[in-house]
């Protein structure tokens, strides 16, 4: 799976102020370590980007740029700063995020042909995030017909399903991994992304690994393309690289209904397996799922 | 050729709770299926009910609820007499609402000596509930328990903030509990499942909050459904225990209940009923006209199922 590296995000403190003083240095050093834990993109998240847009998104790929040859994901909402940062980029970059909302893709779709860009949409839509696998298809087919119609192929497209946190809706995260199976047999060549660490939203903090982690394996099992990931977890990483077999096969020998003997697997593989169980929907969320 | 129905069967029991003492004891859950589903499973036990009394003179009832027991509002030993001699009532749930520190602020020691008067008083289980005031609830419920040693109550309600002592003195005392999350079954697991560390998980009563039909109910109702399905169907252990509505204080409150004594009793009768079909095992009345109709209504010839 593709890792885009999740790190340089608005929303963290050290990071929002990085950039409002134009401190390079932090947020090189964020890059630099992303570029080593293993990331294949660098996602740079500006979120709505309402001071200086232009000058923001450009300052932002260009101190990146000096310390790493990675490609990268912007990702903001305003497509101002948008086509800013696309005009610097080096890499054929991606852009994070187009939706079915009419104003994503009058503004946002048009720069993936202009620049060229690979393109991340997004089964959202005017009337909001579809419940259920077949309503996010129903969403996804409309909008991709109308990229590809402006000339943006299926490989250039990475799909998100929009991945809910487990403990607001366990049913929603269960409806995703069946979108994303039903994916390549919807709409052939395309890609899938999800935003993983949102799975694990609102779960105490040391216990937000382990359900990122099964669930990126359980996305693999349906040749999952891409995730935006925390890629200082290095196991994540491990498991990633296919340096933790036994763990992916339990993992997906609990996916195909299989009977697990717990007595045999050591503390950490029954954990996978409880896990797996959750984000299945077979045994009800709590914070001390790991617990029982 | 003679047509059968195809059966659902499923892998999960609800447990059974036993509360109450030697030859008054009661038994609460344990079927293997739906509410009511007689025709595909087993369902050892009849929805049971409580009529409630209040440690204090009520204040605000209207002229309906109160005309039951006008004679007896002032003595709640009295009073839940009544509520056994008079009205057949086979559970009685005391509310200890004048503890709450807002209100009257009964003291513990208070509130747990007329606790013992009452389950002294009837020959009947007893049910006690807290003021809901997460503090107070845990020095006045501990004391309870310790007061009552060995009565076998059905204490609550113990939440999150304050479950740990109350069980451990439940469990000391010998005392069933009532666990109850804010309309939140993710949060009521995990609650199950700290209590479960310490307390045995067939002393244990669920209350995901009731309201009264046209006020919420809706909410409580697809709480317990879920509840009722997944220790049923997907056999989760920590969602087995039986579940019980407080819903009489709920009903009474409505502005219907208050207009007129006969739709105050409809309003009770509908919602008890909506949540019985939802899962609740026990529930809390307050009027003893609906008591009636609730028994006659799932007590069928013996049989628990509703009557056509």
């Amino acid at each position: 799976m593709i890792l885009i590296g999740e790190s340089i995000h608005i929303i963290a403190m050290t990071v929002s102020q990085a950039i409002e003083e134009r401190n390079a240095r932090v947020v090189q050093g964020l890059v630099m370590g992303q570029t080593d834990a293993g990331a294949d993109y660098i996602e740079l998240n500006l979120g709505p980007a309402r001071k200086v847009p232009e000058e923001t998104m450009q300052w932002l790929v260009r101190v990146v740029q000096e310390v790493t040859d990675l490609p990268l994901s912007l990702d903001t909402t305003n497509p101002v700063a948008m086509e800013a940062g696309l005009k610097v980029c080096k890499q054929r970059a991606l852009i994070n995020s187009a939706s079915g909302k009419r104003e994503s893709r009058e503004r946002m779709l048009p720069l993936a042909v202009k620049y060229p860009a690979e393109v991340i949409i997004s089964v959202l839509t005017d009337e909001g995030i579809p419940a259920g696998a077949d309503s996010r298809a129903e969403s996804i087919m409309e909008t991709l017909t109308i990229a590809n119609e402006m000339g943006i192929a299926n490989e250039n497209i990475w799909v998100d399903p929009i991945l809910m946190p487990v403990s607001v809706d366990q049913k929603a995260v269960y409806e995703c991994l069946e979108f994303i199976e039903m994916l390549p047999d919807l709409a052939p060549g395309i890609k899938s992304v999800v935003g993983l660490s949102n799975l694990s939203n609102g779960t105490p903090r040391e216990l937000r690994g382990i359900l990122n982690r099964t669930y990126m394996v359980m996305l693999e099992k349906y040749n999952q393309y891409g995730a935006i990931v925390n890629v200082f977890d290095e196991e994540l990483v491990r498991l990633n690289r296919g340096e933790m077999p036994q763990v992916v096969a339990l993992i997906h020998r609990v996916m195909d209904g299989e009977d697990i003997d717990l007595a045999l697997l050591s503390p950490r593989e029954r954990e996978y397996v409880k896990t797996t169980e959750v984000l299945m929907g077979q045994s009800l969320y709590s914070h001390s799922w790991l617990e029982t | 050729m003679q047509y059968k129905a195809s059966l659902e069967t499923y892998a999960g029991r609800i447990r059974e709770v036993v509360i109450g003492r030697e030859k008054k004891l009661l038994r609460i859950g344990g079927a293997d299926t739906f509410p009511f589903h007689s025709f595909e499973g087993s369902l050892p036990n009849p929805p049971q009910f409580a009529l409630e009394v209040y440690d204090t003179e009520p204040e605000g009832w209207s002229k309906g609820a109160l005309e039951p027991f006008k004679d007896v509002v002032a003595d709640p030993v009295r009073w839940a007499r009544k509520c056994v001699e008079n009205y057949g009532a086979e559970l009685v749930c005391l509310q200890l609402l004048s503890t709450d520190p807002g209100g009257k602020n009964t003291s513990a020691e208070e509130a747990a000596e007329l606790t013992r008067q009452v389950m002294e008083a009837i020959n009947v289980p007893l049910i006690v509930y807290g003021s809901g005031a997460d503090k107070k609830d845990l020095v006045v419920l501990s004391k309870v328990a310790e007061v009552c040693s060995g009565g076998n109550l059905l204490l609550g309600p113990l939440k999150k903030e304050n479950y740990e002592e109350i069980a451990r003195a439940a469990l000391e005392y010998g005392h069933c509990i009532i666990a109850q999350a804010f309309l939140d079954i993710n949060l009521q697991k995990e609650l199950h499942i700290k209590l479960c560390k310490f307390f045995p998980v067939d002393k244990i009563v669920i209350d995901p909050l009731s309201a009264a039909l046209g006020y919420g109910m809706e909410y409580g109702f697809s709480i317990m459904e879920r509840i009722k399905q997944v220790g049923i169907v997907h056999k989760d252990a920590m969602m087995q225990m039986p579940i019980i509505a407080n819903l009489g204080k709920e009903c009474w409150k409505t502005k219907e209940a208050k207009e007129s004594e006969r739709q105050g009793i409809l309003w009770e009768g509908i919602t008890a009923l909506s949540l019985l079909l939802a899962g609740a095992d026990v529930v809390v009345l307050r009027h003893p006209e609906t008591y009636n109709l609730m028994k006659k209504l799932t007590r069928n010839k013996g049989s628990y199922s509703v009557p056509m």
